[in-house]
């Protein structure tokens, strides 16, 4: 990675590789996490949950479980059902679709494996899984429905007994004329492609601690969430208790991935077994449970066609995402594989589009956010068929992207499909990796190890990533029960300190150190005197969805940008009254107010609070209000689309099927940078995930639907061995639409590395013609696809 | 993930050892270093009543050489025999092996006897003990045993030692100056459990003919593989790519690989050939004619 040295005193620290004021902390293990975290008085839980996919429950018998001692409580579905609503989901894209609700616990049926039937209660974890083990649950099987096969067959089994089938729904979105497009075109190319289940595995699972005071009817929580303003009002939903009498505060998190975005049964089960203890309830998701528990994605099957003319013009795209969704919907919904279609089109013009999502239950578990969302399925479709396209046809693999990239001039470019990006100069960022590959001298490694008879590939991913999530009015639109804006606080104190409150999460980002920055700057203060507040829904804002999207970094940014901007003025004008100047003639820097050319004729800031807060006579200007504190709510007029150009080189071998990573390039366009470390880091963190994502993470599920990778042993994540060199180049275009220019990048590798992974590998094999088109690409996978070409090379000569 | 309630007695030597086994039975079980059995303990798939910890026996660490054997104590960590001087001399499949075995924090921990005598036929030192033709030394009430590694073995995580004997320690042979090793291992990631590895020896005589060679496979049936039939096909030919591929063609009849998550049986079988075929051919390389 290329990391340049840490600057520590900048005159300006919007893009500056300041070090992250979070890390020593985090780094000496000093980091509080929820499970650090006790109360007085706490108890702990632990959840029993279902061995079959799919069965009727037919009796549970707790008896031996409540005599055992150190146990407090023993909860089952119907006694939960009693007191909580059903979980809710936020996002239902889908005119008409039907909705799979479920409940923190299952009340008399159960459909995936791991899905929760029982808790309890006790003096610590230990006793309350001894106790777990006295719990007897009958159940009577039912037929499984294991994958989207099992699902979509005419006789299939049905999940709900009231619904014809296991389809949610469906939904298509069409721009021009896609049949005559088809009809018309020289060219057809289609794939089938499929992404295994995979999720975020957050280093840190969930947790939480929940105190349910029943003399006030308060909901106090430690939560361990990207979401804590969605995780309150959908606590009030759930319960009827008023949002002002919820309070939830999230410590250190150990990474989130999106999948802390998503609210659970566990939040809901520790409130009731807290309400029915009186004690304040830690629940902790262990590794085991996170396997089953923690919401899964990825789960998709995207059947797709491009239509193109001889000279590699796309003139058209259609086809079906189905989304392998689980037993009920997660918070989520079916989002990811929505989104899926909406990006399918990638940085393409593609004129005519027919493109539908159906998300179909299977007795999995549910299905929820992920890094990258729909994403990185919509990528490996736009750009497999690219490159299949451009092998039917003959052309360059890079010409033919440049050929259908959105113009620089056309935007904003509406996509044909919900989304309107905003900005982008695509070829550049094309030209970008393109240069650093052959500086890198990849093309002639590539000669000398298959002059070795090496099978040694470089693949190529373009990769859109809609940011910024979103304007609410249009969210509201497109399904969302929640909203896009982002509103920030920022305060001088009476010493002339500035503290920021934000309503977003720092799980791992830095977004305290890129905050500081942006205020540091607007300001005119150093960023040791800037304090970052976070995770607390009594004292920060409200935020519209949460720490997802992309959202941190423009929408935080741009609030905080825009609160600082105007207390900076309020800043001059009290200084103005002090120095006996005029505001229009003053200047910040370093914490100093002083008059324009005039730098010994200053004030500090510490001055200023004094006169706002403390000694006001004859200092704060009559008409000011006393305090310093500016508040800004920031709804995105647009989304801001980022993109990228990735790279990669792979060594195949032929024999085993194993696939070696050599090296990687990204160039990468987030409009203004604000810290080039941080989303340097970013960018590797997501290339990471996606290439375990390519090759190694599976949720595999067998005919029975039982989960066969539920520990680390099985489900592999990539480590530092697995993952190749990376080389990050910047292009700066600032998006319009957001102040600061600054547009998102936290998803940005999750996006593009998936495709990149088949590309490489297609090309190291390109003398078999080999098409990647199942995600993972594991040994026996591949090993199969090259005996299959060889097989076809043979009987074609 | 938290372990039920389980009780725990140290030993200080062999005899106090072997007494706690005979005196709790099949609910004890022996604590070396931990780094399997730990896990089990904690998804609740081990119910041990008893562990028997044989770490504070002092003089069950150690590395030495005796009548032609490189012998290793049980309580041996495996990253001190990875790093031992002696060891490379003596039986430098071993260092090769060990660096396939998890990770070092591992290795730091795992123990040499804790390894063979969990028996997983994924993992590496059951396949090297048994390919070399080692011997595994246990100790219960009855005295001491010596038993051959392909009688040791008898199934999946299952050994011939009785319940109240405890291993204390593996008997490798030496291997002839010049011999060549190499291990091919094919696994998801570094480290992790092997879908197939293959282990190879070979000596080469003046004549630049085979006249000693040890094959292995791990990961390919319910116990480690020696593969007689291949190292037949070897021995006393010139290790030419034919009499390779020929003595490789063998090891698939010899082996009941089964499936997994990770990879079929069929893939198995076949990487089974190919890795020890890569395997023999390094190992050949390596090996130097002595005169």
């Amino acid at each position: 990675m290329t990391i340049a040295e840490p600057v520590q005193n900048p005159s300006r620290y919007t893009g500056s590789p300041i070090r992250r004021t979070e890390d020593p902390r985090l780094l000496a293990g000093r980091g509080q996490y929820v499970d650090d975290v006790t109360v007085p008085k706490m108890i702990e839980a632990a959840v029993l949950r279902s061995p079959l996919a799919h069965a009727r429950i037919t009796g549970i018998d707790v008896s031996r479980a409540r005599e055992l001692p150190g146990v407090f409580d023993v909860l089952v579905g119907e006694e939960l059902a009693a007191v909580a609503g059903p979980q809710p989901v936020i996002w239902t894209p889908i005119t008409d679709q039907r909705i799979a609700r479920t409940r923190a616990l299952a009340v008399d049926r159960v459909r995936w494996v791991g899905q929760a039937v029982a808790a309890v209660a006790a003096v610590d974890r230990y006793v309350a899984e001894d106790a777990l083990e006295l719990i007897e649950v009958d159940y009577e099987p039912l037929p499984v429905v294991a994958d989207l096969d099992a699902a979509l067959a005419p006789d299939a089994p049905t999940l709900y007994d009231d619904w014809p089938d296991n389809v949610t729904g469906s939904q298509t979105y069409r721009a021009g004329e896609p049949e005559e497009a088809f009809d018309s075109a020289d060219v057809v190319v289609s794939g089938s492609f499929t992404h295994g289940r995979a999720f975020g595995c957050p280093l840190e699972p969930r947790g939480c601690i929940v105190n349910w005071d029943a003399f006030e009817n308060t909901l106090d929580l430690w939560l361990s969430t990207q979401s804590p303003n969605l995780a309150r009002d959908l606590l009030s939903e759930v319960f009827g208790v008023p949002v002002h009498k919820i309070r939830v505060r999230t410590p250190n998190l150990g990474g989130g991935f999106g999948n802390k975005f998503d609210f659970y049964g566990e939040e809901v089960i520790a409130a009731v077994l807290s309400h029915r203890t009186g004690r304040p309830v830690k629940l902790i998701e262990d590794r085991s449970d996170s396997f089953v528990a923690t919401s899964h994605s990825r789960d998709q099957r995207l059947d797709f066609e491009m239509a193109l003319r001889r000279d590699g013009t796309i003139v058209g795209l259609r086809g079906v995402s189905y989304g392998v969704l689980g037993g009920a919907f997660g918070t989520v919904g079916s989002g990811p594989p929505w989104a899926s279609v909406l990006t399918s089109m990638g940085p393409y013009k593609i004129p005519n589009l027919d493109l539908t999502v159906t998300p179909v239950l299977t007795n999995r578990a549910p299905y929820g956010s992920y890094r990258g969302w729909g994403a990185p399925k919509g990528n490996i479709v736009h750009e497999r068929l690219i490159e299949f396209a451009a092998r039917e046809l003959g052309m360059d693999r890079t010409e033919i992207r440049r050929k259908n990239f959105v113009p620089p001039e056309e935007f904003p470019y509406f996509s044909g499909a919900a989304f309107t990006y905003d900005s982008g100069r695509y070829a550049d960022c094309l030209d970008l990796a393109l240069a650093k590959v052959q500086e890198l001298g990849w093309p002639q490694q590539q000669e000398r190890a298959r002059a070795e008879g090496r099978s040694v590939g470089i693949g190529y991913s373009f990769h859109i990533e809609p940011s910024a999530y979103g304007p609410s009015r249009i969210m509201n639109l497109v399904g969302l029960a929640h909203s896009g804006f982002d509103e920030a606080v920022v305060r001088m104190d009476s010493v002339g300190k500035i503290t920021i409150y934000s309503g977003q999460i720092n799980m791992g980002q830095g977004t305290h150190t890129i905050y500081a920055q942006l205020a540091a700057d607007t300001l005119g203060v150093p960023m040791d005197d800037i304090v970052v507040v976070t995770g607390d829904t009594d004292s920060c804002p409200y935020t519209g969805y949460g720490t997802g999207g992309s959202r941190a970094a423009p929408l935080g940014g741009a609030a905080i940008l825009r609160a600082s901007g105007r207390l900076r003025a309020k800043i001059l004008r009290v200084a103005a009254e002090l120095l006996e100047a005029s505001a229009d003639d003053l200047e910040i820097e370093n914490g100093k107010i002083s008059v324009k050319g005039a730098p010994g004729h200053s004030v500090s800031t510490r001055d200023v609070g004094d006169a706002a807060y403390r000694r006001l006579l004859d200092r704060l200007p009559e008409n000011e209000m006393p305090t310093l504190e500016e508040v800004d709510v920031f709804d995105p007029p647009n989304m801001a689309t980022s993109y990228g150009c990735t790279a990669l080189l792979v060594e195949v071998d032929r024999g085993t099927g194993r696939v070696t990573l050599l090296d990687c390039v990204q160039a990468h366009d987030c409009g203004t940078v604000i810290n080039p470390m941080l989303v340097d880091g970013q960018l590797a963190g997501g290339l990471a995930q996606a290439l375990g994502g390519a090759l190694l993470e599976e949720l595999v599920y067998d005919e029975e639907a039982q989960l066969r990778t539920a520990s680390f042993m099985d489900y592999l994540l990539p480590t530092a061995l697995d993952i190749p060199p990376f080389h990050f180049v910047h292009q700066e275009t600032p998006a319009p639409d957001i102040p600061g220019g600054i547009k998102g990048v936290g998803e940005a590798g999750t996006i593009a590395g998936v495709s990149l992974v088949a590309s490489a590998i297609d090309d190291a094999l390109s003398d078999l013609g080999v098409a990647v088109t199942r995600f993972p690409v594991t040994p026996p996978r591949l090993v199969e696809l090259i005996r299959d070409a060889e097989q076809r090379k043979e009987g074609a000569q | 993930m938290k372990p039920p309630a389980v009780g725990y007695a140290r030993a200080g030597d062999v005899q106090e050892a072997v007494g706690l086994l005979a005196e709790h039975g099949t609910d004890s079980k022996v604590l070396a270093g931990g780094q399997s059995l730990v896990p089990l303990l904690s998804f609740r798939l081990a119910r041990p009543s008893v562990l028997v910890d044989v770490n504070p026996i002092g003089d069950l660490a150690y590395i030495r050489e005796d009548d032609g054997a490189l012998v290793i104590g049980a309580t041996t960590r495996q990253r001190d025999v990875e790093l031992s001087p002696v060891v490379a001399e003596a039986v430098p499949m071993l260092p090769e092996a060990l660096r396939h075995v998890g990770h070092v924090t591992n290795r730091n921990r795992g123990t040499v006897g804790g390894s063979v005598a969990h028996a997983d036929s994924a993992a590496e030192l059951p396949t090297v003990v048994t390919c070399l033709g080692g011997e595994i030394v246990v100790e219960g009430p009855r005295g001491r045993r010596t038993i051959a590694a392909e009688d040791y073995f008898t199934g999946t995580f299952t050994t011939a030692t009785e319940y109240d004997e405890l291993l204390t320690a593996v008997r490798f042979p030496r291997l002839p100056a010049g011999t060549g090793v190499a291990v091919e291992e094919l696994a998801r990631r570094h480290g992790d459990f092997a879908i197939v590895a293959a282990f190879a020896a070979v000596h080469l005589g003046p004549d630049g003919t085979v006249d000693l060679v040890r094959l292995g496979l791990s990961g390919v049936d319910s116990v480690p593989r020696r593969l007689h039939e291949a190292e037949a096909a070897l021995l006393g030919t010139r290790p030419t790519a034919e009499a390779i591929t020929a003595a490789a063609a063998t090891a698939p009849n010899t082996i009941r690989p089964s499936s997994d998550v990770h990879a079929p049986a069929g893939y198995r079988r076949e990487m089974a050939e190919l890795l020890i075929r890569r395997a023999i051919t390094t190992a050949s390389e390596r090996s130097e004619v002595t005169t």
